[in-house]
């Protein structure tokens, strides 16, 4: 759904100086260009056309008759969704789910990454394979759940924001961008005096703004997005968060349990419109937070990449 | 999506496999015979027409499928009106709609499940029984006299015992109809027929006749363009095509196996002369351009569009989509439209109700047994799924708040109170703000009871069909655990390869003269090997039971 393909758009900006451009390296701009403007818009189109859905009638969404423009405006399926308490309780839990499991995630992966990062550790190798072991062999969903279970942490707010705290995948990336900073740097600073953590906390950090940026993007989407893990071990519909409410509207709209009980005619209205609605609903959000970090995030991917 | 909760279902599955092997070793201790221990709370005398009440304050751990239009309130008239008239609570375990059956599976694995699961269809059970988490039911049925008081008058035995297993109980308490209920049928465009001055066809050679009228007046048309064709292609048509024919089930009901009531014999449902001529029907409508080939492959909108556009006149229908989906369309494009359900049309079977009588229902946690509340608890799940009181409380309500009768006793919604549309001005919905007529508690019983709100158009459809009488029940072949493990290794295999010639048959890419090679095909697809496996299961059950 958020597509992290706008990296593609950034054409060289400055032409470099000197003699004219030849002939070839106009007309490949020009065909640059006019590709670059089709990928735009195959990435865009669908977005949008999502955006008109939810604010059309659904007698036009079933004739097909919905592209770029809304038709038979109305905001019928948003005052449905909308107007319930639930929705607003199961909203707050995503934002609030989000930004507390994003920052353990954050904190628990740089700590794991930097340690990695050091050649000299001993048993660093160990490390790195109890890590990367967990990336090809998990315990299973049940022994899982008894083992969140167990813990006491069914239906808290623990349950959903500490089991998948590391993405061994960001990691990895994380542990290469340390890597590739000088370490001559930090010789330096240990020779003035800081401990460790002073430098971690000073020098390393401030240098890796890139990488972290990109860290919490790529766990606050995964966090946002993510609904099974609630799923499992939550049992109150007021502790879920908005993805399984709104999954659980779809369900109800669409689903066989329906059959044989007509509904009222605005339940209904539903079933086309409210895909789009939940789309634009949940994406929406997520998708404003892009612009403040989209300058970090295209060096930093690259940073990890060529050291992998 | 669909393809990573298959794969969540399977590891699931797997999980529950290492459970039932742990669980194996156990053994079977506690039998029916002593419940002394297990008696708290519960009515000394508790028989047909009792209500039930426990002598004490109790509360019972439910799994809880939570409906999105009428999300679970604690506060509702149903859980207060509840513990008033029995004297049990009902804790709530409340899982999403939209993947309940997941999080089924995973509790009972993780041994982790509430008391009461209710909302399981028959056969759901099967791949419970053998981690020994689900209690045998069948054991304890004394406790429960309004469900067997039900089977024994309705006659239900045939459809019960299809329920059993190989050891001959059964693990789920089934909803029970006294009638048949089908929904699915065919839709077809009124105010067409009229303009042709033909009637409402009767069965599949009428509607043949009726769809060449229709090609013949509009010929750049397809008469009929189906829908319903997801998961499996035609997954409605073929199915009451298949029932009309005198088999089990096909398309999104595939059934490997159909049963033949006279010859008392069992047999391959895509290797039968049924099967082939079904086939040639359809085969036959495609030929012509009076089934849209399209049917076959797309979405539902698609073919709601086409009927919306006046490009088709018939399509698969049940009552919901016939008031939600079809008249609202037609009635944006072409005011003029008018379209019904149609009964069921009639084919070589002749006249039957396919419909089975058993609805989902409720399986208890082995661990229940244990409960000195036991014996309550069959009690109070008797009352409220299986007495006509407990039946009319969930569905109706309360009287006098939610329901009035009228002079001979007959309910009615009461003038403020809302629900399916039924009472647009009323300002207290039953289901939202009441919580009765509740997915999880009201089903089966009667047929006044079971169609109290449909519409009337809904009820005349019922009334032909009920009409009909239902179909022969096919007899129970339970596999043990090696079995059912072989078998559903050739099922896949099997369905997979009749699906995709029954597509090729219908749509004239295979020759309907190639049968044979098709079905030796099949046979070398171990389908002799299936056979012989249902045979041998059904003629024990038949000697151990029968």
């Amino acid at each position: 759904m958020v597509t992290i393909d706008t990296a593609a758009g950034t054409t060289p900006k400055r032409r470099p100086r000197g003699p004219r451009p030849t002939r070839g390296y106009r007309v490949f701009q020009v065909v640059n260009a006019i590709i670059l403007t089709g990928v735009v818009i195959v990435t865009l189109y669908p977005f949008v056309n999502i955006v008109a859905r939810s604010l059309s009638d659904e007698a036009y969404i079933i004739a097909g008759k919905v592209n770029l423009v809304p038709r038979g405006f109305n905001l019928d399926t948003y005052r449905l969704v909308m107007s319930d308490s639930l929705f607003w309780t199961n909203y707050r839990n995503t934002v609030v789910y989000t930004v507390v499991a994003t920052f353990i995630s954050i904190v628990l992966t740089t700590c794991y990454a930097y340690v990695l990062s050091k050649k000299h550790l001993k048993g660093r190798n160990a490390l790195i394979g109890i890590a990367v072991f967990t990336m090809f062999f998990t315990g299973g969903l049940i022994p899982n759940y008894v083992l969140i279970t167990s813990l006491g942490m069914k239906n808290t707010i623990w349950a959903v924001v500490l089991p998948n705290a590391i993405n061994v995948f960001n990691l990895l990336v994380m542990k290469a961008f340390f890597e590739s900073l000088p370490v001559d740097l930090e010789e330096a600073a240990a020779v003035d005096g800081l401990n460790t953590y002073g430098i971690l906390l000073r020098i390393v950090l401030p240098l890796s703004k890139a990488v972290i940026a990109t860290m919490v993007l790529f766990y606050a989407v995964s966090f946002w997005n993510s609904w099974f893990t609630a799923f499992l071990y939550i049992d109150q519909q007021d502790l879920l968060p908005v993805t399984v409410y709104l999954r659980n509207l779809i369900a109800g709209a669409t689903g066989a349990e329906n059959v044989g009980a007509i509904n009222a005619a605005d339940e209904v209205q539903a079933e086309a419109t409210l895909k789009a609605v939940t789309i634009v609903l949940t994406t929406l959000p997520i998708l404003l937070v892009y612009p403040f970090i989209q300058r970090y995030f295209v060096s930093g991917v690259m940073l990890g990449a060529v050291k992998g | 999506m669909f393809d990573r909760s298959r794969r969540r279902a399977a590891v699931i599955a797997a999980g529950l496999l290492t459970v039932s092997l742990a669980a194996c070793g156990s053994g079977d201790e506690s039998t029916e015979s002593d419940l002394s221990e297990h008696r708290v709370g519960a009515m000394a005398e508790y028989k047909v027409g009792d209500q039930f009440r426990a002598t004490e304050p109790l509360t019972f751990s439910m799994l809880y499928n939570n409906h999105p239009n009428y999300p679970l309130k604690n506060d509702w008239l149903f859980w207060t009106e509840l513990t008033k008239r029995t004297n049990v609570t009902i804790e709530p375990v409340a899982v999403p709609l939209s993947d309940y059956e997941q999080k089924r599976s995973l509790l009972i694995g993780a041994g982790d499940a509430p008391l009461i699961i209710p909302k399981t269809y028959p056969g759901q059970e099967d791949t419970f029984v053998s981690s020994g988490a689900i209690l045998p039911v069948s054991d304890y049925l004394d406790l429960m006299p309004h469900f067997k008081d039900k089977i024994e008058k309705w006659n239900l035995h045939p459809e019960i015992n299809q329920r059993r297993q190989a050891d001959g109980k059964f693990y789920l308490l089934p909803g029970l109809h006294e009638k048949p209920w089908q929904d699915y049928s065919l839709a077809i465009r009124t105010d067409i027929l009229e303009e042709l001055n033909l009637e409402i066809p009767k069965t599949w050679d009428e509607l043949y006749t009726v769809l060449k009228a229709m090609k013949a007046k509009y010929p750049d048309t397809y008469p009929f363009s189906d829908r319903f064709s997801q998961p499996n292609p035609g997954g409605n048509l073929l199915n009451i095509l298949a029932a009309s024919y005198g088999l089990e089930g096909a398309g999104w009901n595939f059934q490997h196996v159909s049963w033949d009531a006279n010859a008392k014999k069992l047999f391959y449902t895509g290797a039968s002369e049924q099967y082939r001529q079904m086939l040639t029907y359809l085969n036959k409508l495609v030929k012509e351009g009076l089934l849209d080939p399209e049917s076959f492959t797309r979405t539902d909108d698609q073919a709601r569009q086409k009927l919306a556009n006046g490009k088709s006149f018939v399509i698969s229908s049940n009552a919901q989509t016939l008031v939600n989906d079809y008249r609202p369309d037609l009635a944006k494009t072409n005011p003029k439209a008018k379209i019904v359900k149609i009964p069921l049309p009639i084919g070589p079977a002749g006249e039957i109700n396919p419909a089975s009588r058993l609805e989902n229902g409720i399986m208890i946690s082995k661990k229940a047994r244990d409960s000195k509340y036991f014996v309550a608890m069959m009690q109070f799940i008797d009352w409220l799924w299986y007495s006509d009181a407990g039946q009319e409380f969930a569905k109706w309500g309360v009287e006098g708040t939610t329901f009035v009768r009228d002079a001979n006793g007959k309910p009615t919604l009461a003038p403020d109170v809302d629900v399916v549309g039924l009472n647009p001005k009323g300002t207290k919905h039953l289901q939202k703000d009441f919580g009765f007529y509740n997915g999880v508690f009201a089903y089966g019983g009667k047929p006044e009871l079971v169609q109290a709100f449909f519409s009337p158009e809904e009820q005349e459809f019922q009334k032909v069909m009920n009409a009909r009488p239902p179909r022969p029940v096919m007899p129970p072949f339970p596999f043990t655990d090696e079995e059912r493990e072989q078998i559903s290794l050739w099922a896949t295999p099997l369905r997979d390869f009749v699906y995709q010639a029954t597509l090729q048959f219908i749509l004239g890419q295979r020759d309907l003269s190639q049968w044979d090679a098709y079905v030796a095909e099949l046979k070398g697809k171990n389908m002799d090997a299936y056979m012989d496996l249902v045979q041998k299961a059904y003629e024990r059950y038949q000697k151990n039971n029968g």
